[in-house]
């Protein structure tokens, strides 16, 4: 049994790479070498296979030819593929074959190697010479070690710069020949040394997670302290993380403070360097930051009509005055509408446009600058929120409104425009808005009118739904047509049908779908119920439940008491059980039969207030 | 500065060329690397030359002392790109002065897209002590054809390598000549250039240019002349970047216009590839 080791020597691979190649390459082992890798490591600069306890020679293996029988049509060309004389041919169970000897490993790892380089798979890759290799970043150099025999290439390469060409005595010796070599090539390694030196330095934070990137930016991490000039501290803080996690990968200590990962080098030289790009970034920001408050967000707010919001859908100022009328109509007080009128003035903010990423937290800090009150303030920073499946939502109830606002006005304006989603293509964002305008509905306890949405959009929002809700689709698609004129009831009133036991459903799914059938079938209702043609008892107890129940479900549904409307509603099932019974709904009297048929399609629209039960299948 | 790295390009083989005539977004449009990288007939080119960049959204009427419109590149391009390219990249940064170990200078992924002229490659953004001194990249497609040869390409940002090599906080302050400072040449200039580009500049003066270069793009295309075609591109594609630091585009129209220009890039792009032999130059 022996050690084998594969490195596959490239330029700085991207931190996806990376990752990408770490989660195939056991499968890949396992599948070229028939052996679990003992280790796999990753570097920006390697990929490494390091296994053990491989198989010296592959097994021998009986390659299985022609029958017997067809020795005179087949048995040549058979033979003639595996390099051996139609005599040398042997027999077994019926069949001509031959016994393919093992190959030594030292013979078969060269193709091993390629079979690695050509197996893994990437989402983004390159050429870089003509011999056809797609790969993230190029591959400069293969090595493949049994025990202390090289099979393929010289050596290895330690940290750029401060070790070159490295000889590499044994497979088994790789780790620690790579760390005296100024490398660390275990990824989880790094990781620890990471998390220690920042652990070391305290009050580390990484709110966009970027510590997973720069494992993979460093062969060889030294944890870095740096300050700032005090004076940036006036930046809004999400400015100041910004730029430290988003510009130079380093880790916020609070205050002035950060911490860096760099890749060696000498610590004094690389601290001064690293602050003072991080105060030439700052200093970037602090201008256009005093630039923009010396306007004020007032003015901002003023500029808006010169800025186009969407083509078609005119400029940030209409797109403000939309959301003051949605704003009130979901019943926004004072501070919602204030926030509507400034929510979009940091668009004419020099601030956002270099940090887009930052539009509503810039605005927020605006208008605490210029003494607002914090339920304005919070509203305009909590505008986009929720910003992802499970991000959270707005804290203050003025933050939920205006964001339903600016959902709802986004939605009702792309889809005016044709720009609804398909399958793949969603560059606007729009299914997440709808969820979120789902998820303020029903988790933020938003009421939002469904009269607010377009109905092509208050479909689509409505449908959201069903990935969202835990009842099952069904009952979401009967709910949605339900007479409920509030966004969160159909979540609500769905969740209420699911959760009723089945013997308290059935008798009303069965009265729906009974009534509305029969009714839908036969023509010729009667435009009103004449009470004068009731003529069994049946009938009469139906018609007269029917008049308490309707009303009861409708006060129950306004209210959104949904548990009251459906235990109402279940009133009828024994009812028109008796009735179905009792009464011949095709009677032979056309003005009884017209009346009976007009009692059923009541019945139906007293239970549809519910939804399309029929929806729901039994 | 640029005389250490023409020496050293110019010492591997590097054709020093001059500036372009035209305003220029980038030096990958200076027809030494666009047209030459793409040139399918041309399996050899090494060239390196300081490109002015003109950058109409990036003006700071002078104030803002890291954002200019006007600012210069190193480009330097090799076709095909060498086995040890990086080796010399780093070379060239030990040749300017800088202290290859002391430093952390490092390799981050950004990969580079220019959709009005059809390209894209992937690379890094190299990182000197965390600054950004050169975009490295390795070409893919240009004119929205796969490139059979692949070049690198290092676009060293000469005002940055200078602050880091000199030690100082402001482009303003930087040391242009002995005595002469960075603001002392182009401070005014940003400033009348800025007030220009995003107060002055007559928009429908701008929009007829963009429509007139276009059209007579379109016609020495037809002509079968992709030299002086390629001038109106780069044209064109310069009244686009000045309608749109005036404000005049808007997100749709911005998709229009650079759709229109990758159109002409494109076509020019085949015409150019496809009619080997008796091509000028």
């Amino acid at each position: 049994m022996a050690t084998v080791l594969v490195e596959i020597g490239c330029e700085e691979l991207p931190a996806a790479a990376c990752r990408e190649a770490e989660a195939q390459l056991p499968e890949l082992c396992r599948r070229l070498l028939g052996v679990e890798p003992s280790r796999v490591l990753i570097t920006p600069r390697r990929l490494v296979l390091l296994v053990e306890d491989v198989p010296e020679r592959t097994p021998d293996e009986w390659v299985k030819g022609p029958p017997v029988a067809m020795r005179e049509k087949a048995a040549t060309g058979f033979a003639k593929r595996h390099g051996v004389a139609v005599e040398e041919l042997e027999e077994r169970d019926g069949f001509l074959g031959v016994e393919s000897p093992g190959r030594p490993l030292a013979e078969i790892l060269p193709e091993h190697v390629e079979g690695i380089l050509r197996g893994l798979a990437f989402s983004k890759t390159m050429r870089w010479n003509g011999d056809g290799l797609r790969f993230p970043r190029p591959v400069r150099w293969k090595l493949a070690l049994i025990d202390s025999e090289k099979v393929v290439g010289e050596g290895s390469f330690g940290r750029r710069f401060t070790s070159g060409p490295i000889e590499m005595p044994d497979a088994s010796a790789y780790l620690e020949t790579m760390r005296k070599a100024d490398v660390e090539p275990d990824a989880l390694e790094r990781r620890k040394q990471i998390v220690d030196g920042l652990d070391d330095l305290g009050g580390w934070t990484d709110p966009n997670g970027v510590l997973g990137e720069v494992v993979f930016l460093v062969e060889k991490p030294v944890v870095v302290e740096g300050r700032f000039d005090a004076r940036y501290l006036q930046l809004p803080s999400r400015v100041i993380e910004t730029t430290i996690q988003h510009h130079i990968r380093a880790f916020p200590l609070g205050e002035n403070r950060f911490a860096f990962v760099a890749n060696g080098g000498d610590q004094e030289t690389v601290r001064a360097g690293i602050e003072n790009v991080v105060e030439g970034r700052l200093e970037d920001a602090s201008f256009t930051f005093e630039r923009d408050v010396k306007v004020g967000i007032d003015s901002l707010a003023e500029r808006l009509g010169a800025i186009t919001f969407f083509q078609g859908a005119g400029s940030f100022a209409d797109k403000t005055e939309r959301l003051a009328k949605l704003v009130e109509a979901l019943g926004g007080g004072d501070a919602a509408l204030e926030a509507a009128r400034l929510a979009k003035a940091d668009q004419a903010s020099e601030l956002v446009r270099e940090f887009t990423e930052l539009e509503g937290h810039v605005g927020a800090e605006y208008a605490r600058l210029a003494g607002y009150p914090e339920a304005v303030s919070a509203a305009i920073d909590e505008q986009y929120l929720p910003d992802g499946a499970d991000a959270p939502l707005p804290q203050t109830e003025t933050g939920r409104v205006l964001s339903a606002a600016d959902k709802i006005d986004t939605l009702n304006v792309s889809f005016g425009l044709g720009h609804r989603p398909t399958g793949s293509r969603d560059p606007y964002g729009l299914r997440r808005a709808a969820i979120g305008l789902d998820r303020l509905a029903t988790e933020g306890n938003l009421a939002i009118l469904r009269e607010l949405m377009d109905p092509e959009v208050a479909e689509f929002v409505e449908e959201r739904f069903e990935g969202l809700l835990e009842a099952p689709v069904e009952y979401v698609r009967a709910a949605r047509r339900a007479s409920v004129r509030d966004l969160g009831s159909v979540a609500r009133l769905a969740q209420a049908l699911a959760a009723l036991p089945e013997e308290r459903f059935a008798p009303i799914h069965t009265a729906y779908t009974r009534a509305s059938r029969l009714a839908e079938k036969e023509e010729g209702a009667a435009e009103a119920l004449d009470p004068a043609l009731l003529i069994e008892d049946a009938e009469t107890e139906l018609v007269q439940a029917l008049e308490r129940v309707d009303p009861q479900i409708a006060a129950a549904l306004d209210a959104g008491d949904f548990g009251a409307a459906v235990e109402s509603a279940a009133e009828l099932g024994p009812l028109l059980d008796r009735f179905f019974e009792d009464v011949l709904v095709i009677a032979e009297d056309r003005a009884v039969r017209a009346n009976r048929l007009r009692l059923l399609l009541n019945v139906r629209d007293t239970l549809g207030r519910l939804g399309e039960l029929s929806q729901i299948p039994r | 500065m640029i005389g250490t790295l023409n020496a050293y390009w110019g010492e591997r083989g590097a054709v020093i060329m001059q500036p372009y005539h035209t305003e220029l977004g980038a030096g990958t449009s200076n027809p030494a690397t666009f047209l030459r990288v793409l040139d399918p007939s041309l399996p050899e080119w090494r060239t390196a030359y300081v490109e002015p960049v003109i950058r109409p959204m990036d003006g700071r009427y002078g104030e803002n002392p890291f954002r200019f419109q006007h600012y210069f590149q190193y480009q330097v391009i090799l076709k095909p790109a060498p086995d040890d390219v990086l080796d010399q990249y780093f070379d060239s940064l030990a040749a300017l002065g800088i202290d290859l170990v002391k430093h952390d200078i490092r390799l981050v992924e950004d990969d580079w897209e220019q959709p009005t002229l059809g390209a894209w490659g992937l690379g890094w953004e190299v990182w000197c002590d965390a600054m950004e001194v050169t975009q490295f990249t390795y070409f893919q497609q240009l004119g929205g054809i796969d490139l059979e040869v692949i070049p690198a390409e290092m676009t060293y940002g000469l005002e940055r390598l200078g602050l880091f090599l000199q030690g100082k906080q402001s482009v303003f302050e930087l040391e242009w000549a002995p005595g002469v400072s960075w603001g002392d040449v182009y401070r005014e200039s940003e400033r009348q250039w800025s007030q220009y580009n995003y107060e002055e500049a007559p928009v429908d003066v701008l929009q007829r240019r963009f429509d007139e270069h276009e059209a007579e793009a379109e016609e020495l295309l037809e002509k079968n002349l992709p030299l002086p075609a390629y001038d109106q591109v780069l044209k064109s594609s310069h009244a686009f970047n000045m309608l749109d630091a005036r404000g005049a585009v808007s997100v749709t129209e911005r998709a229009a216009y650079i759709g229109r220009v990758r159109k002409l890039a494109r076509r020019f792009a085949q015409l150019y590839v496809g009619a080997d032999g008796d091509r000028p130059g």
